[in-house]
């Protein structure tokens, strides 16, 4: 008796021990992180404030096509009728930031509804090329309407002067992809998380459950739409000036890469890769230049077009070797934090076992 | 005593092209009863199915359930009336885990809506420790308790079946569609499927329609039984009635009553064509 | 309004060519080919390297880049398809997606990203079609077309063309008959990245080229030419590729010059698409292929 109450204590104990040990390296590793922010001045601000950009556009793509399985070649015109959206709010209205960032989300979401709508009579790769040509229409007719983006010359989008600063703003993206994080992780422990599991993985089945397939897609589009909008809106005034050529539409592609290299549905894959493609055209020039060792072949203009290389062959080194992405590499890591077992677990949704 | 209907098919129509798979089909299921839908291989039994469902659309004929037409109500408001069902091959999501599983099928009893779930509103949370407990309690009755946290994908076909099942009650039907629940049973089980369903029955005051094909257990379960073939009833009537009609035993074996002492299982090959998930 | 519809058939040839080398893929593979532009930009320049690099006859410079090409085609099947081949289609379509942007940033990092003007095939002033100055070359083009969508729709007739068929239906039961899959799936893209290398080859001297210029402005047109036509179609992809290039120079003339809707040719193209798959999915031409 005595001896099982010691060994339960001491199980206890090594269980709190564990607990802290895991807190301590969250903590840790946050802290990593906002180093560059605390330390770097105003060019780490900026980039933290593209990163976090990146990752809420990252997550949006992942509500799409890791939720609910759609995909979408032409997420740059989400992106870019939020940008345009707030920057016509900032600038033509003059209304305050929350209005402009407001009426992005808003614009987004409704577009990505559009979309919603034709994606529930087009399907699979069809679909794929709809989007595609829906963000190759979107860059050339609505992001040069004159009265709306201000044509070639941009739309500006000036920032309020609490937020002038580069740090303040960093703060706000952050603040941003903070609050996206939460709903995503919401969606995915409550009902709709399993109905968008559903839908993906068998539509029949989802409805014969009672899950409105039609309901559940758009929502998808919509909510999808709406994080795209709120990250151009963003955007815009992280730039302070929104143009046309911001938004090809090899940029939608190189997102659909970032998102599936970080890992469809894991939150940290996506935000790691898309922080990674977010900063690797700002940091890998000036870090090459700046070796004292030139190879002969490279120079100045080759640099600038090495990230997209890059992404590409990671993109398919993930697909061939790894297709869980960041994400699945980071399994390990993550379930020890959060279980504090590296080992697969019996539990699922965290119920005891 | 005549129990109100709550299943009415009239002349069901469904043609895929130029075949005819459903000809005009009509049939009743009365509150409470346990009845059968046999037929050859590619008799339109699962298309029927379907039709009940929502699946298909059929081209003309009317589905009445539990008193009111549904025949143009999606898939999922038919859900929500009470109709569940399970799969031929097997209507669960391999990537979530068998709880998952039960709370997905719990869907339309979640009480409070996605985007307040989505926003984490106060109520949700709460709402969901109740669904993972009345989850573990079905699972629990179906003796998945061993599995409950392991993923659906990885188990064998015959837990897998078990959880389709716990996923149909779990949608708090009045109704239940069966697809061959016993094809992957020993015999044995087979003949204990039928005291399960009476007891699920009688405990959970439902109905029950099951296609099957495995003869022992619709005798043992069914108060009524309906032949299909190509698309037509060929006949019904009570299990005894059944075993012994000709035509029947024509439709099925080809052969007559005499040959056979006992009635034998017959072929449990799936309809392929009749149910695609693509 | 004569000139833009003549100028609309010849720049339609081009995406009929394009879209006949999508359909041939979709027709074996059922995987919509992005990187199909990519052959043509690789062909393309390997033509210039040779021809304006080396001073080499254009005949060397026309049989490097197909060369080009043609390996292109093979290593990715090689190296992406064939691993690729059980993964879902997104995952394919995803990594066609990387393959074509993979290609175009080899050629800027090799090329550097400049526009370049090819000598064209044949020289010599334009001809007026319609009020429209045609090119010798894009008459050249709309011939090959013409040809390569009769020589194509002939090849799926041939015993050949039927393994293909035969293996992109059920893999299996062509390896029983003796078809070996790994060889349909390299003669299919071998053929694809041939066909995408003539549209390279024959477009680029057609204007000024850059790095990408099969993809970011081709590629879009081919694949609504090739849904116009109901994606198996051969003849269909030609008519649709002939179509599309009509309608993208009609909304140019109505929205872009009457109505100064800018992005008028994009918006005709999605139009259309949107029009096609929402109204008649099977495509114009598609039967129960």
């Amino acid at each position: 008796m005595a001896t099982a109450t010691m060994v339960l204590t001491r199980v206890k104990v090594q269980r709190r021990f564990g607990l802290a040990l895991r807190v301590t390296a969250v903590i840790a590793l946050l802290a990593l992180a906002a180093l560059p922010l605390l330390l770097g001045g105003d060019v780490w601000a900026q980039r933290i404030s593209r990163a976090a950009i990146y990752a809420v556009i990252g997550l949006s793509i992942n509500t799409l096509t890791g939720h609910a399985g759609q995909i979408s070649l032409g997420h740059q015109a989400f992106v870019g009728i939020g940008a345009f959206a707030a920057a016509f709010t900032a600038s033509r209205l003059g209304a305050p930031l929350g209005f402009g960032l407001a009426a992005a989300a808003a614009a987004g979401a409704l577009t990505a509804a559009v979309i919603g709508l034709v994606a529930l009579r087009v399907t699979g790769l069809y679909l794929a090329l709809v989007t595609l040509a829906f963000g190759l229409t979107a860059e050339t007719t609505i992001f040069n309407w004159r009265e709306f983006t201000g044509g070639g010359a941009g739309a500006l989008a000036p920032r309020p002067t609490l937020l002038a600063s580069d740090h303040a703003f960093a703060l706000l993206c952050l603040g941003v992809l903070a609050l996206v994080l939460y709903l995503d992780w919401r969606l995915v422990s409550t009902k709709t998380g399993r109905a968008l599991t559903a839908l993906r993985n068998n539509e029949r089945i989802a409805a014969t459950l009672g899950v409105n397939t039609t309901g559940y897609k758009l929502a998808a589009f919509s909510l999808s739409g709406l994080i795209a909008g709120l990250a151009g809106g963003l955007f815009a005034h992280w730039n302070q000036i929104v143009q046309a050529m911001d938004f090809e539409f090899q940029v939608a592609l190189v997102w659909v890469l970032m998102t599936v290299v970080g890992g469809l549905r894991s939150r940290l894959g996506v935000i790691l890769a898309s922080a990674l493609f977010a900063l690797l055209p700002l940091t890998l020039p000036n870090f090459l230049s700046s070796l004292p060792w030139q190879p002969p072949f490279l120079n100045e203009a080759v640099y600038h077009v090495l990230p997209p290389f890059i992404v590409v062959v990671m993109l398919l080194i993930v697909l061939r070797c790894f297709p869980g992405g960041f994400g699945q590499l980071l399994r390990p890591a993550t379930r020890w934090l959060s279980t504090g077992s590296a080992r697969t677990p019996r539990t699922g949704t965290g119920g005891r076992t | 005593m005549k129990r109100r209907h709550m299943l009415k098919v009239d002349r069901l129509m469904l043609r895929f092209g130029g075949l005819q798979v459903l000809d005009g089909l009509s049939l009743t299921v009365r509150e409470g009863q346990i009845v059968g839908l046999i037929g050859p291989n590619g008799a339109g039994k699962t298309s029927c199915f379907n039709c009940l469902t929502g699946i298909y659309q059929p081209q003309s004929g009317t589905v009445h359930f539990d008193g009111r037409d549904v025949s143009h109500l999606p898939t999922h408001r038919r859900a929500r009336l009470g109709m569940a069902r399970t799969w031929q091959n097997l209507g669960v999501i391999d990537t979530l885990t068998v709880t998952e599983n039960v709370m997905l099928a719990g869907h339309q009893r979640t009480g409070y809506a996605a985007l307040a779930g989505m926003l984490g509103l106060p109520g949700t949370w709460h709402r969901e420790r109740e669904l993972q407990r009345d989850a573990a309690e079905i699972i629990e009755y179906f003796g998945l308790d061993a599995v409950a946290h392991e993923r659906t994908g990885e188990l064998p076909y015959g837990i897998r079946k078990t959880c389709d099942m716990a996923m149909a009650l779990a949608t708090d039907p009045k109704m239940l569609l069966l697809d061959e629940p016993a094809s992957g049973l020993s015999p044995e089980e087979a003949l204990g499927l039928a005291t399960t369903l009476r007891e699920l029955r009688d405990r959970l005051k439902l109905t029950i329609l099951m296609i099957e094909h495995h003869v022992p257990l619709v005798a043992e379960a069914c108060d009524h039984v309906y032949v299909l073939n190509f698309g037509q009833l060929l006949t019904e009537g009570p299990p005894a009635d059944i075993q012994r009609h000709p035509e029947v035993i024509a439709a099925y074996l080809g052969g007559t009553a005499a040959e056979t002492p006992e009635p034998p299982e017959w072929p449990l090959k799936p309809e392929g064509a009749d149910h695609g998930t693509a | 309004m004569g000139a833009f519809l003549a100028l609309g058939l010849f720049q339609g040839a081009v995406y009929g060519l394009l879209a006949v080398g999508i359909v041939l893929v979709y027709k074996a593979k059922r995987v919509f080919n992005f990187a199909q532009g990519e052959f043509g930009g690789v062909a393309a320049f390997t033509a210039y390297a040779i021809v304006v690099g080396t001073g080499l006859p254009y005949w060397a410079g026309v049989l490097g880049g197909l060369a080009a090409a043609v390996a292109t085609g093979l290593i990715v099947e090689r190296a992406i398809v064939r691993p690729l081949e059980s993964s879902s289609r997104t995952i394919m379509l995803v990594a066609l997606v990387g393959v074509a942007l993979f290609t175009i940033a080899i050629i800027v990092l090799v090329g550097q990203p400049i526009p370049r003007v090819m000598p064209p095939l044949v020289d010599g002033g334009g001809v007026n079609i319609l009020g429209a100055g045609i090119l010798p070359q894009q008459l050249i083009l709309m011939a090959v077309l013409a040809v390569l969508a009769a020589a194509m729709a002939w090849f799926f007739k041939t015993d050949l063309g039927l393994a293909v068929l035969a293996s992109s239906q059920d893999t299996r039961a062509a390896q029983v008959v003796g078809i070996s899959p790994i060889a349909v799936s390299r003669l299919v893209w071998g053929m694809a990245a041939l066909l995408g290398g003539i549209a390279g080859l024959l477009y680029a001297p057609v204007g000024i080229f850059t790095p990408g210029f099969m993809t970011l402005t081709m590629l879009v047109p081919a694949f609504a030419a090739a849904v116009l036509g109901g994606m198996t179609s051969l003849p269909g992809a030609f008519i649709g590729g002939l179509a599309i290039g009509v309608v993208q120079n009609l909304g140019i003339y109505y929205l872009g010059q009457q109505l100064k809707v800018p992005g008028a040719a994009e918006l005709g193209v999605f139009a259309l698409l949107m029009l096609v798959l929402l109204i008649r999915p099977q495509g114009l031409l598609g039967g129960a292929n």
